[in-house]
């Protein structure tokens, strides 16, 4: 066999063995879009999962539980088969879920057990309306949301086990235990701490640990914050409305106090 | 009427106006020539037909009529011109067919992937392929300029050949670079925003320069449209602009080079002359090209359909900077140069000269010589370089000389802000809810209560607590307390925390560091 047919047998094989690779894939392809299609859809919720933790937790609780005097819950079957029938929304609760986040909302429906941060009660979300959030963000959050269904209707119990985060004795850092509570006790929810939180309600606390002392003629940075949480009215920042809820002092015991002062003079 | 009707002169008139046919089709070729073509015959007819299809044909008339054989030997070339161009046609037949799915504003553009790979038959195939065949084009034309270097094929004559070579390994890394960003996703977005930045640092224009690629000072709807024509139009422009004068070069005037050793003048008269033999086009030079072609795509489709998947990340976001970011890997010896200096030295006047020195090799190189043991520097100095590139490749991956904290680089390398990592490659099923305490738990035997119990988690759970207590040993984590938590989170979704707690070595007060991972069950996927 000259070299020449030597290769046009070799080649003719070649494509024969190439033919049926994609033979094999096509004939996969249809089961593997569908395997895409739920793995997007799980990489969604996933995303979701994290934004939530950022952006919400701090008013609507860690597992959407919802605080109460502050947001409600979002997990709850309440929330699955009764809200929008309540409120009158004409689409799905997804539309809804979109809707509601993207463009805020400016007064509370339930005032009295969920006043928000006042007006507004929860703040825009969306960049097209001034938020912080892309549409596809809010789109994940959105399915992160709606995954709560199973749980909430009973179709699923979860494994509970004994603790998620350390509880605040375990820390023996101030400062650690008050970042704890600043996430556990809605502050987040409202202030923006740069790799913290990203709440757009009240000034942005940063560098607070700086700027604290600078506030009113003759208080130390301490004595600033504890008043700033205890007594919201006696220093308005310029710029900001009086928001800021006004029964800390009555929920936060003085260790805790404490303990967020402490982590509030930590950021500077 | 039948009477007059005459078969064999029937016979004879449609035979010549097929053959006819044949020959306008084939530029000159009879029925009879094709068929002996393919069996390896020789000419059928004089003057030699397959010759006159290099003046009949424009296909043809660039290719070459006859390469001498010696010239053709394997282990000379490698092949690796041909593979650089059967991935170049690769890139445009796949580029094409991507393009009718694709739509280049960052609203859409990671949407438009995202829909290829689940919505489309063979899409992901084909945006494989793409990837694939880009890199596969990066290191051959790598190879194939380090080949002509080593057989000092780009002397005399050929010295205009080389240059164009040089022009045509920017451009496909230019094409690989603005190809990287068209996916939005945040790997692409970081890498291509600290290449471009780069740009700023160039003397004079540079925040002009980074001005006209990026559209705005950060990359945005307009850096991505940019980025996309760069990719789609002018670009390849180039590359098919100085192919065809790299080929030309190559195919009509200079032909490929002999290997040096027939140089010597010494050599019996019958090794030159078989040397010298003619390999003609057709059907030699072109079956073989067939053949090498049928070799291309059995194994590039074998790699996509089994082996290689394109990385995707997650969307582009330009609030968050991933903690590593990496560029492509053809790109890591300029990271690791740029962590050797500042931007402007080591990002664009470095790069700028090693460039022009490279395209300057055929004229500082005066040595007329291509055996290599009569060239001796000219070799070291390319051995040398090869080193060079890759010792600078290394240092450029982020794992070197970046100084991270010991708790963020662990879990960091554990579960990658972007990519896969160890931890989210553990099957959905062997995250059992718990807490688990490097030291405390026993890694033995996590699950008992699971059938199959579960050596994956263990396996990982093994890795974190060896990372921990070597860090421990090291001193960088004193008396470390390391956790993992695994927590049921919606049904079908789990949260896994890595938590490190430590003391600060001034201070003494304790720290910690954790990171929060979702992963949903439909996760999980069989490649
Ligand atoms: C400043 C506190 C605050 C933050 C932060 C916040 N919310 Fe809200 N949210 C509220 C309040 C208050 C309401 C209104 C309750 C009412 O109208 O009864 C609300 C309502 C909602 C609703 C509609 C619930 C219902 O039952 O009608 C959804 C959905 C929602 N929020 C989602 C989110 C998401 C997602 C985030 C994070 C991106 C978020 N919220 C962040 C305070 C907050
Ligand atoms: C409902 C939204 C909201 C919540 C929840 C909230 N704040 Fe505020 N906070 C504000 C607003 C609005 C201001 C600015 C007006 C003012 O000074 O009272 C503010 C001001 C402050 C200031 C003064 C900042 C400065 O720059 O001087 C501090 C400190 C502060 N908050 C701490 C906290 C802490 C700690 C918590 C949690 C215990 C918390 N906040 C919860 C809305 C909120
Ligand atoms: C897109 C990139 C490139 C393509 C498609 C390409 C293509 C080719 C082809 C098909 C040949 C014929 C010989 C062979 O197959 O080896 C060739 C020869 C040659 N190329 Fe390239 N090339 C590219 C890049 C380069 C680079 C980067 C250099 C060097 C800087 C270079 C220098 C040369 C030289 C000197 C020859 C002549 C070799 C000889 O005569 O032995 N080329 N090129």
């Amino acid at each position: 066999m000259s070299r020449v047919q030597l290769e046009i047998f070799l080649g003719s094989i070649l494509i024969a063995v190439t033919g049926f690779i994609l033979l094999y894939v096509g004939f996969n392809e249809e089961k593997r879009m569908e395997e895409f299609v739920r793995y997007q859809a799980a990489q969604k919720i996933e995303v979701g999962a994290q934004l939530f933790e950022i952006n919400c937790r701090g008013c609507h609780g860690l597992r959407g539980e919802g605080i109460p005097g502050l947001a409600p819950p979002l997990n709850d079957a309440h929330f699955f088969q009764a809200r929008i029938a309540e409120v009158g929304w004409q689409g799905g609760l997804e539309d809804y879920i979109i809707a509601t986040v993207s463009t805020g909302r400016q007064v509370s429906t339930r005032p009295d057990l969920y006043p928000g941060a006042g007006s507004p009660a929860m703040p825009t979300w969306s960049d097209e309306f001034g938020g912080p959030l892309r549409k596809d963000q809010i789109e994940t959050l959105a399915a992160f949301i709606l995954n709560w269904e199973a749980t909430a209707t009973g179709d699923v119990e979860l494994v509970q086990i004994p603790s998620s985060e350390p509880s605040a004795e375990e820390l023996a850092d101030p400062v650690a235990r008050g970042l704890l509570l600043y996430n556990q006790s809605g502050c987040a929810g409202c202030h923006a701490i740069e790799g913290i939180s990203v709440g757009a309600v009240g000034p942005n606390l940063t560098t607070v640990g700086d700027t604290a002392a600078t506030r009113i003629e003759g208080y130390s940075a301490e004595e600033y914050l504890r008043e700033s949480i205890v007594n919201p009215l006696a220093y308005l920042v310029e710029g900001y409305d009086d928001l800021m809820l006004k029964n800390f002092a009555d929920t936060v015991s003085d260790a805790e106090l404490d303990d967020l002062v402490a982590f509030l003079l930590a950021q500077r | 009427m039948l009477k007059s009707l005459n078969f064999s002169e029937l016979f004879k008139n449609a035979k010549t106006a097929i053959d006819n046919r044949v020959r306008i089709i084939t530029a000159g070729l009879s029925i009879i020539e094709l068929r002996a073509l393919l069996r390896g015959d020789p000419p059928t007819e004089k003057p030699n037909p397959r010759y006159k299809v290099h003046v009949t044909s424009f296909m043809f008339h660039i290719r070459p009529k006859f390469y001498q054989q010696a010239s053709t030997i394997f282990t000379h070339t490698w092949r690796l011109g041909f593979f650089t161009v059967f991935f170049l046609a690769l890139e445009i037949v796949t580029g094409l067919i991507l393009m009718i799915f694709y739509t280049p504003t960052p609203a859409e553009a990671y949407n438009s992937i995202l829909s290829l790979t689940s919505n489309i038959p063979f899409g992901k195939l084909m945006r494989d392929l793409h990837r694939l065949g880009a890199e596969g084009m990066v290191i051959f034309s790598v190879l194939h300029m380090l080949r002509t270097f080593l057989t000092g094929s780009y002397k005399k004559e050929r010295s205009f050949t080389w240059l164009t070579g040089v022009v045509l390994l920017l451009v496909t890394l230019g094409l690989s670079f603005t190809g990287y960003l068209l996916p939005w996703d945040q790997l692409a977005y970081w890498a291509v925003t600290i290449g471009t930045s780069m740009a700023e640092a160039a003397p004079l224009f540079g925040n002009e320069i980074n001005l006209l690629l990026r559209g705005a000072p950060d990359i945005g709807a307009g850096g991505l449209l940019r980025f996309y024509l760069l990719h789609i139009v002018l670009l390849p422009g180039i590359v098919v602009w100085m192919l065809s004068i790299h080929y030309y070069k190559v195919a009509r005037e200079h032909s490929i080079s002999l290997p040096a050793k027939y140089d010597r003048e010494d050599l019996p008269k019958e090794i030159t002359k078989k040397a010298k033999q003619r390999l003609d086009l057709l059907p030699d030079l072109l079956t073989h090209e067939v053949f090498l072609t049928t070799v291309g795509l059995f194994i590039t489709i074998l790699l996509t359909a089994f082996f290689y998947e394109a990385p995707l990340e997650n969307i582009a976001n330009p609030q968050q900077t991933p903690l590593d970011t990496k560029a492509p890997w053809y790109f890591w010896w300029l990271q690791g140069m740029l962590k050797m200096g500042d931007k402007t030295l080591m990002g664009i006047i470095l790069p700028t000269i090693i460039f022009g020195i490279l395209f300057a090799v055929p004229y500082i190189d005066r040595n007329p010589h291509r055996e290599a043991h009569k060239r001796p520097l000219a070799i070291a100095i390319g051995l040398l370089a090869t080193l060079t590139l890759v010792v600078l490749s290394y240092m450029g991956l982020p794992e070197y000389g970046i100084e991270t904290p010991a708790a963020a680089r662990i879990i960091q390398d554990l579960a990658p802000e972007e990519g896969l990592g160890e931890l989210r490659a553990i099957p959905y099923d062997q995250l059992q809810p718990g807490v688990y305490e490097v030291n405390v738990t026993d890694a033995e035997n996590m699950c008992p209560d699971l059938l199959w119990g579960c050596p994956i988690l263990e396996s990982v759970f093994v890795e974190y607590s060896d990372r921990v207590n070597e860090a421990a040993e090291e001193g960088k984590l004193p008396d470390a307390e390391a956790v993992l938590v695994i927590e049921e989170w919606q049904a079908d979704l789990t949260k896994v925390t890595p938590r490190i707690i430590w003391s600060d070595g001034e201070s003494g007060d304790r720290k910690s560091y954790e990171q929060h991972i979702f992963l949903h069950r439909d996760h999980d996927r069989d490649h």
